[in-house]
């Protein structure tokens, strides 16, 4: 008994370890870049570097929650471009739409996207990596088509809507609070309630999770529509925040919103992850992106230092494990 | 009260071109520890899956405290206090002992309708203790040993205040230490009224806990006797249904020169110290409980997983083995012991599976020649005999007996010199497996040095020509035939100290 | 030991040659032919068919590997920043001073080395998928080329590397005899050689193909290998044809390749389809898309079709699968 209190402590501490190492680097990261350029820390900065890393984790959630169930979503891209574009279309019409309505309209253009997704991986059982590269280019086309190959730009666009992402509450930033509401929403949704808690018992091991009585395909739905839902409401934030609605926005930023998992400790195999750790993710990817340019990094080394610090990431996780592995091995007497 | 809380009569389960069950009985007294025993494929496991819901029975009544019911499904089972331990444990890896109690009928907050963490965390613990464990509640699954997370899954069904508590081979996997921490729990729950279903297939489960036994054969009941009223033999004679010496055919290898030899070999984690030799013609057999270390020292041998110390000797040259293919090449071939896992390409032909593992001896310069492999599977295919007609047919379409003989015929494909049996008649029905033991004989009458592991005691009697005994990853005892019994082999099984040799 | 005699000859059965998928892959073709030259009045003719498939055809190298990866029940998605990657190094290293012919070596040598890298990664750490082992490298891949260009395009290649992209031997253009060329090789090492042999065993079954003396790990580099090579074959022929290249180019390649090996009838669930199904989807796919720009229809429309027949030819593979596996239980 003795020895597997030790062995429990070991892998708690390597939990706990990665989630303070994670803030440990982020916070070495800020030191240096204010180090090199005082204008880091400074209020007008912070409060940029938080709403631009909002979207980023309202996104990484959602995805958070179909890597559990062992999936992976492309399409989040394309599925914000055409919300996006939508709201901006429409609003655009009608200039007079409450900003709310025009949110409301956005999420549920999503919502249709992830069920679609979610069908197809529940119901044909489509790998969830097929099938969502297929829906991607399905929904990046249809961004095109409805928008005409045009772009929706600032002057189209009604003052109320654009104040969306420019407004705040309470002094916070709307889309920050947005995020922190989110945030605080998922904590309690996968913490405390029992659909939350199948969502991890699915990824973990969907053999025993029939054997309980776990609706496997209600599940799956669920986190590809949570996950489409989401990334509707960022397509209409995003539109508000840069003001323009174009067909190739956020082209290849599911790649930047699974990185963010991968670095917060969502584990692609399943039923591992939380949601300190993600949004840990997305604030060190927020600092990279704002931070590189203040010290003269060029924008372009952004994606390749992106890559690096996945696959060290990736690769620092598996050694972990393997090294715990053996270790288990190395404590059996003979 | 009746005497019974739970009976069963008249239980009849057919699959598709199988009876798994017919006309079965079995009752099961309140507060007693039944155990139910047979050999592979008797019916055990579809038996307990009937009593679980997981299969609907296609004849026959069950009467539960009396009343007679039926299940929908597994959760209807488990709402009535019927709960299984599976063999396999089946639980989720990455989250909590107490989540893992109580997936399923997780404990709810009645105002704020979240989950009551507090309230779980502790009822897991007072589960626990009740257990004699001291694990902490909070602890990840996946870093326990298979023992604590059996009592674990023993805390899961109480946790549902089971009445009835099936355990299907739940010592397959644990040490003697271990086991005997699991007797102890199994009593003391009998001593609080819970009554168990006991599976196994160590008599020495049998004799320590149970009340009674009933025993199962060829998909039929054959009887249920007081432990105290039943001899060994008589008990054999009931699993096997027939004097054992008849399934094995009469020796008539000789034993030659030494073809390979382990010096001290070791691997971490798994088994040390193991030093043996093999002689042309002769069948070795390796035994041991389960999770001594049988397979995964037979796996470093055909160098699956290679060995960490020690060497070994072919022919009297030192070898290393990195991967089974040098494995092959050198003449060392292996029969795994899950033909479906590690053996066949079930939606594959027969043919292609049978030249699998000698594509080269079909091809020039990498290109397979089509007809040779055609002519040399149908060859291989009538000599061991599968039952089918063409050698297009898809594995799969193979009962567990042939598609076995499929196995041995591709180890026959391959040039070589040792052969290793690992468990080859697991889920094989008694016609295939006097098939076998046929082979067997006949590849050591013909020189081949057969290395034979096995869990049934019988087919190791029957078989070796020596016996070597494992032990919790060491070799406790080597034996010629003439001395072996039962008894010495379950001795040696069940001591770690290595006897003096 | 027995007498029973078990048949060896199959007779040959004219049902099972024409329940072949590849069959419904050339009537497609056809129907797509018909709709082409319908809509344009100088479609069928022998210079506009085969200069047709300059256009289409750089991309289809890589479907070559990634029908063998499918089958292996793998996937690649980064052999479009593999293509990119490959490009721009060959761009760079030309305008360095480095020969042409050179920088040819140099564009295929990189492409090489991404797809081992990836195969390396797969091999040494077995619980990774190749999921997330290439969706890591295609940032990677792609993230390198920026920080080499960043966003600029290089070119000025010599005049006669526009052989490769715009040349003809006789009057069949240049790319389309190395693509059949390559597609007889690859029909037969997949189909006719131990090595493909053992690449349907380990999509069907890892285990006991490595218990049946299958060498996993060494199949699966070649085979990742062989997946960054053909992306630099195709890096080599799409810079040709462009005359420059950028670190963007060969977006979504991956997407048009994965889309064409379903299409072909690759199961994703491994161990199945034919090498031949995935080349004559990349003729359907591409006089698709030849025939749409016939007709003006813009690029976006293309994207959609593109995404929704990679969707299709899935869910009928998979259904067919499920029959199939029905009519198996029910016997």
């Amino acid at each position: 008994m003795k020895d597997n209190i030790l062995q429990s402590l070991n892998l708690e501490k390597i939990a706990k370890f990665r989630e303070l190492g994670l803030l440990g680097f982020i916070i070495l990261l800020a030191i240096i870049i204010q180090l090199l350029n005082p204008a880091f820390l400074t209020f007008g900065n912070l409060r940029d570097l938080l709403t631009n890393t909002a979207i980023l984790s309202i996104l990484a959630l959602g995805m958070m929650l179909v890597l559990i169930t062992r999936g992976i979503d492309l399409s989040i891209g394309a599925t914000l471009a055409l919300s996006g574009m939508i709201t901006a279309l429409t609003v655009s019409a009608y200039g007079n739409l409450h900003p709310l309505l025009a949110i409301l309209l956005g999420i549920m253009v999503g919502i249709i996207c992830g069920v679609i997704l979610g069908l197809l991986v529940s119901k044909i059982g489509i790998l969830p990596i097929i099938a969502s590269l297929g829906l991607m280019n399905v929904f990046r086309g249809l961004t095109f088509w409805v928008g005409g190959g045009e772009w929706v730009s600032a002057y189209q666009m009604p003052p109320s809507f654009k104040s969306i992402a420019t407004s705040s509450f309470l002094g916070i930033n709307t889309l920050v609070l947005i995020a922190v509401v989110i945030f605080l929403l998922f904590y309690y949704f996968v913490n405390n309630t029992i659909t939350g808690r199948q969502i991890y018992a699915v990824g973990s091991n969907p053999d025993s999770a029939r054997v309980s009585g776990i609706n496997q395909t209600k599940i799956l739905i669920l986190v590809y529509t949570i996950m489409g839902g989401l990334s509707g409401l960022a397509g209409v934030l995003w539109v508000s925040k840069f003001a323009s609605a174009q067909g190739d926005t956020a082209t290849g930023y599911e790649l930047t919103v699974i990185a963010a998992c991968i670095l917060g400790g969502v584990s692609i195999a399943g039923g591992v992850g939380k949601v300190t750790g993600v949004l840990l993710g997305a604030i060190l990817l927020g600092v990279l992106s704002n931070g590189l340019p203040l010290i003269n990094v060029s924008p372009f080394w952004q994606m390749g230092i992106e890559g690096m610090i996945i696959l060290i990431a990736v690769l620092f996780n598996t050694n972990v494990k393997m090294l715990v592995e053996k270790n288990n091995l190395l404590r059996r007497e003979i | 009260m009746t005497e019974h809380i739970l009976e069963l009569n008249g239980i009849t389960k057919e699959f598709p071109g199988v009876k798994a069950l017919d006309n079965v009985q079995f009752e099961l007294k309140t507060g007693e520890i039944h155990a139910l025993m047979g050999e592979n494929g008797a019916g055990k496991s579809t038996f307990i899956k009937v009593i679980t819901g997981v299969h609907q029975p296609n004849e026959g009544r069950i009467k539960l405290e009396g009343e007679e019911i039926t299940f929908q499904g597994p959760k209807d089972a488990n709402a009535k206090g019927i709960a299984a331990i599976y063999q396999h444990v089946t639980n989720y890896p990455d989250l909590s002992i107490t989540e893992n109690i109580y997936m399923g009928h997780e404990k709810i907050n009645k105002k704020t309708r979240m989950i009551n963490w507090k309230e779980m965390h502790q009822d897991a613990k007072k589960l626990l203790e009740s257990l004699g464990s001291k694990l902490d509640p909070k602890t990840e699954m996946s870093v326990l040993s298979v023992a604590q997370q059996q009592i674990v899954e023993i805390a899961k069904a109480l946790s549902s205040n089971a009445k009835i508590i099936i355990m299907d081979e739940p010592t397959a996997a644990l040490t003697h230490r271990e086991s005997e921490e699991l007797y102890k729990i199994t009593e003391r729950l009998r001593d609080e009224g819970v009554s168990i279903i006991f599976i196994s297939h160590r008599f020495e489960d049998m004799y320590r806990l149970a009340d009674r036994v009933t025993v199962f054969r060829d998909s039929q009941y054959i009887g249920t006797w007081n432990v105290v009223d039943i001899t060994n033999d008589d008990l054999i004679v009931a699993m096997v249904g027939r004097e054992i010496k008849q399934l094995f055919p009469d020796k008539t290898n000789i034993i030659k020169e030494e073809v390979l030899r382990l010096e001290k070999l070791g691997q971490i984690g798994r088994f040390k110290d193991i030093s043996i030799n093999l002689h042309r013609g002769e069948i070795l057999g390796i035994t041991g409980l389960v999770g001594a270390g049988r397979s995964e020292l037979c796996q470093a041998m055909f160098g699956i997983e290679p060995y960490d110390e020690g060497a070994m000797y072919f022919e009297g040259t030192r070898i290393s083995i990195d991967n089974p293919t040098d494995a092959i090449k050198l003449g060392i071939g292996y029969l795994p012991e899950d033909r479906q896992a590690q053996s066949l390409i079930l939606q594959w032909e027969i043919k292609q599976n049978i030249t699998l593992a000698s594509l080269a001896q079909y091809s020039k310069n990498g290109w397979l020649n089509e007809k040779k492999e055609r002519e040399i599977a149908k060859e291989l295919a009538e000599k061991v005999d599968v039952k089918t007609n063409s050698v297009f047919s898809l594995a799969s379409s193979l009962s567990g007996g042939n598609q076995q003989k499929v196995s041995v015929a591709k180890l026959l494909t391959t040039d070589l010199k040792v052969i290793i049996f690992d468990e080859p008649t697991k889920g094989v029905d008694i016609g295939a497996k006097s098939a076998i033991y046929q082979i067997i004989v006949d590849l050591a009458s013909s020189g081949y040095g057969i290395i034979m592991v096995s869990s049934e005691m019988p087919e190791v009697l029957g078989l070796s020509d020596r016996i070597a005994v494992m032990c919790e990853g060491r070799l406790t005892k080597v034996m010629g035939n003439e001395e072996a019994t039962q008894e010495k082999i379950l001795e040696a099984a069940m001591t770690k100290e290595m006897a003096v040799h | 030991m027995s007498t029973r005699t078990i048949n060896h000859i199959q007779d040959f059965s004219w049902k099972r040659f024409f329940l072949q998928w590849e069959w419904m892959l050339i009537l497609l073709i056809i129907a797509i032919f018909t709709m082409n030259s319908s809509l344009s009045p100088y479609f069928l003719n022998y210079i506009s068919i085969t200069d047709a498939t300059m256009t289409f055809l750089d991309k289809a190298f890589i479907v070559f590997p990634m029908v063998m990866i499918m089958i292996m029940r793998e996937i690649d998605i980064s052999v479009g920043s593999t293509v990119a990657l490959s490009s721009v190094v060959m761009a760079v290293a030309y305008n360095a001073g480095v020969p042409m012919v050179l920088a040819i070596m140099i564009c295929l040598l990189v492409g090489a080395l991404c797809g081992l890298f990836n195969g390396f990664l797969l091999v040494k750490y077995k619980e990774l998928s190749a999921v997330i082992v290439t969706l890591s490298t295609m940032i990677l891949y792609r993230g390198i080329a920026y920080m080499i260009l960043e966003n600029q395009s290089s070119g000025g290649f010599p005049m006669w590397f526009s052989f490769f992209g715009w040349g003809y031997v006789g009057t069949i253009p240049f790319i389309l005899i190395l693509f059949l060329l390559l597609a007889v090789i690859f029909v037969l090492v997949l189909q006719k050689t131990i090595f493909g042999r053992h690449i349907y065993a380990i999509g069907s079954n890892p285990i006991a193909s490595r218990f049946s003396g299958v060498k996993v790990d060494r199949v699966k580099l070649i085979v990742f290998t062989l997946a960054g090579l053909m992306a630099a074959i195709t890096a080599v022929f799409l810079t040709s044809r462009m005359g420059s290249t950028r670190p963007n180019v060969a977006n979504m390649y991956e997407l048009d390749v994965i889309a064409m090996v379903a299409l072909g009838g690759i199961s994703t669930a491994g161990g199945k389809g034919k090498m031949l199904g995935a080349i004559l989807a990349v003729f359907v796919i591409g006089y698709l898309q030849y025939g749409l720009g016939l007709i003006n229809v813009p690029a976006q429309s293309l994207l959609v079709i593109i995404g929704l027949l990679l969707i299709i030819s899935v869910t009928v593979t998979n259904l067919r699968m499920k029959g199939k596996l029905k009519k198996k239980t029910s016997n």
